[in-house]
């Protein structure tokens, strides 16, 4: 276990740039999620921590020693790639025994070793087959086998899951957790998968632009987002363009509707205009009976599209205030059709000013 | 080689690919004659005239096994070829890995290079080395200064088959994995690239035998007597002699070519011989 820290790594392609100072500290033992979008520097980072990428600024420290001197295969990183990387010339079994090969540990040590962690990743009957004969989340459970071979004081993943199909992804990454939590090996996984992020890590840090844009756990940068970029990357959201009433009393005016914030709306005063954000799930809709528009609502509007997800269905909801997506349980859902008149309500407390 | 799927084909456009007309038999049968004709004639002519009043039969062939010359000439040319393929993979394959690794962007450059031993005739090439090996003496009247010159006509054969090789595997993410598991940047290159590049080197390995086994020019105009020398000095004099040499070259060439289709068949990443795009 080792805590690594990333200070002020800054690093640029031609006029782009990939990394803005960035900083994260990743205590030992923890597991730390880069969440954002394509070309927000989450790879970049991660191929500076592992030695394939060297930063123009900044640090790498692996519990308190700079490694960034160190040449990729000095690091003691183990890494799992998002292509498979399996060597096409050896079995499972090999390509877990490789890095112990290379440090010479003898044969029934490197031997024993291999089928221990082929057996902890559930491929012990599959040592003796090649890569060719491995399924895609196979060649990754033994890619990551590999990886822990030499015990490294970290666990870089990048993306490892996203060439795989969505049952194979959601299995692996509970293993991947499992054995990052019986081994306590510090990780960093990549991702931008906001589901894998959430679902697996101790920590989610949320890039843009080669900056954090938030870090916490899942539970915080899921209901308190500090931006609205992770506001809106994390989870869907309803934007809620608002006057502030009256700021002593919390309250704002959107559309038709007064609503107390149950909150402060720090440097705002009475007549400003906000953007407030608000999570799909916190929003209710109540349905017509016998041709009348239900009351107690904020306001009403008209259902434009209903997406069936499983437990739960989306329901876009066409407002004077404009569109409004509501999360219902599928069950209340069956009562809603398309062009059927609602009612909009939300949670109370639901709305948040956020800084960006 | 890549399998190719033929599309649905409706059954008179099928029909029509199927059905030999009179034209496409005239015309097969033209090519057919052309190349096997010569070569019939050679095997018969090699057969023929008497000796000490019998038909000569297999005696030709006895006759050039026999001679001293032919075993000195053919293991000179087998030494040559051979130090060849060593010479061209110590410095062909180093060059792809890294040209594929670290400078993508010489790739359209050495495609380039790789062609030029196509366009550039042998007599252009060795009136320009010439001058540039002689004052090395002591390997410029060694045969050893061939595979130094076979290297380049080599080229195209060798490292179009070592590009088509790499392109078939994910060179940066395995490079990338093998150091992270450890391996420095030559461990790599011996433990992960070479073994998944076997084919593509044994290919073109194949290929630059080939070259090494055949080539007349340069050895002529060096005044060694390689095999292929050797052939064309006992034409001069002994045709039916000459015919059976040629013969055992042509066997010997095709066994290779046997080799690289079997080797070719049985492997796992298809390699084109020569050009690959």
């Amino acid at each position: 276990m080792a805590r690594v820290q990333l200070q002020g790594l800054h690093k640029e392609f031609g006029n782009v740039v990939a990394l803005d100072k960035l900083d994260l500290d990743v205590a030992a033992g923890e597991f730390v999620s880069l969440l954002g979008p394509s070309g927000c520097g989450k790879t970049t980072a991660l191929r500076c921590v592992a030695g394939f990428e060297l930063p123009d600024a900044g640090e790498v420290l692996v519990d308190g020693k700079d490694v960034l001197g160190l040449p990729a295969n000095k690091r003691n990183m183990g890494m799992v790639f998002q292509a498979y990387s399996l060597f096409p010339n050896m079995t499972a079994q090999q390509n877990v025994e490789f890095s112990m090969r290379i440090r010479r540990r003898p044969r029934s040590e490197r031997a024993k070793r291999a089928l221990d962690l082929l057996e902890l990743v559930g491929l012990g009957r599959q040592a003796e087959r090649y890569p060719r004969q491995l399924s895609g989340g196979q060649q990754q459970r033994v890619a990551l086998a590999r990886a822990l071979a030499l015990e490294p004081a970290v666990l870089l993943l990048d993306e490892p899951l996203s060439a795989l199909d969505a049952k194979v992804r959601v299995q692996l990454r509970e293993e991947v957790r499992r054995i990052q939590l019986e081994l306590g090996i510090t990780t960093l996984y990549v991702t931008h998968d906001q589901e894998e992020a959430l679902s697996v890590s101790d920590r989610v840090a949320v890039l843009s632009e080669g900056r954090i844009e938030q870090i916490g756990t899942p539970a915080e940068v899921y209901t308190h987002p500090k931006t609205s970029f992770v506001a809106s990357f994390v989870g869907t959201v309803n934007r809620a363009e608002v006057t502030v009433v009256s700021a002593g009393d919390q309250t704002v005016r959107w559309g038709p509707a007064v609503i107390n914030l149950q909150r402060d709306l720090p440097g705002h005063h009475d007549g400003d205009a906000v953007t407030l954000y608000l999570r799909p799930e916190d929003v209710t809709l109540g349905t017509s009976r016998n041709g009348t528009i239900p009351s107690g609502g904020l306001f009403n509007g008209r259902v434009t599209s209903i997406t069936f997800l499983g437990p739960v269905t989306r329901v876009s909801v066409r407002t004077d205030v404009g569109p409004v997506v509501a999360d219902l349980s599928s069950a209340e859902a069956l009562e809603l059709s398309i062009d059927c008149e609602v009612s909009v309500d939300i949670a109370p407390g639901s709305l948040r000013a956020l800084a960006g | 080689m890549a399998a190719i799927t033929a599309p649905a084909t409706t059954p008179r456009r099928r029909g029509g690919q199927h059905r030999l007309h009179g034209w496409h038999i005239f015309w097969i049968a033209v090519a057919v004659l052309y190349f096997v004709v010569p070569l019939y004639s050679l095997l018969q002519f090699s057969f023929e005239g008497r000796y000490a009043g019998h038909a000569a039969g297999f005696h030709w062939f006895l006759s050039v096994f026999d001679d001293p010359a032919f075993r000195s000439s053919f293991w000179l040319s087998v030494q040559i070829a051979l130090e060849t393929v060593l010479v061209s993979n110590l410095l062909l394959v180093p060059t792809a890995f890294w040209v594929h690794l670290r400078l993508p962007k010489l790739r359209p450059v050495m495609d380039f290079v790789s062609v030029l031993p196509f366009v550039v005739p042998p007599i252009v090439l060795i009136v320009g080395i010439i001058p540039f090996l002689q004052p090395f003496t002591f390997i410029y009247s060694r045969p050893e200064v061939l595979p130094l010159i076979y290297v380049v006509f080599a080229l195209p054969f060798l490292y179009r088959s070592l590009d088509a090789g790499l392109r078939a595997i994910d060179l940066k993410t395995l490079s990338e994995a093998s150091a992270n598991l450890g391996s420095s940047t030559f461990g790599t290159l011996v433990r992960v690239v070479l073994p998944n590049l076997r084919q593509a080197i044994i290919s073109g390995s194949l290929l630059t035998v080939a070259i090494g086994m055949g080539e007349f020019t340069i050895s002529s105009l060096l005044s060694f007597n390689t095999f292929p020398v050797y052939i064309f000095t006992v034409g001069q004099s002994q045709a039916y002699e000459a015919a059976a040499l040629s013969v055992i070259s042509l066997l010997i060439i095709w066994g290779l070519m046997i080799g690289l289709f079997l080797i070719g068949r049985g492997g796992r990443t298809s390699i084109a011989m020569g050009a690959t795009r």
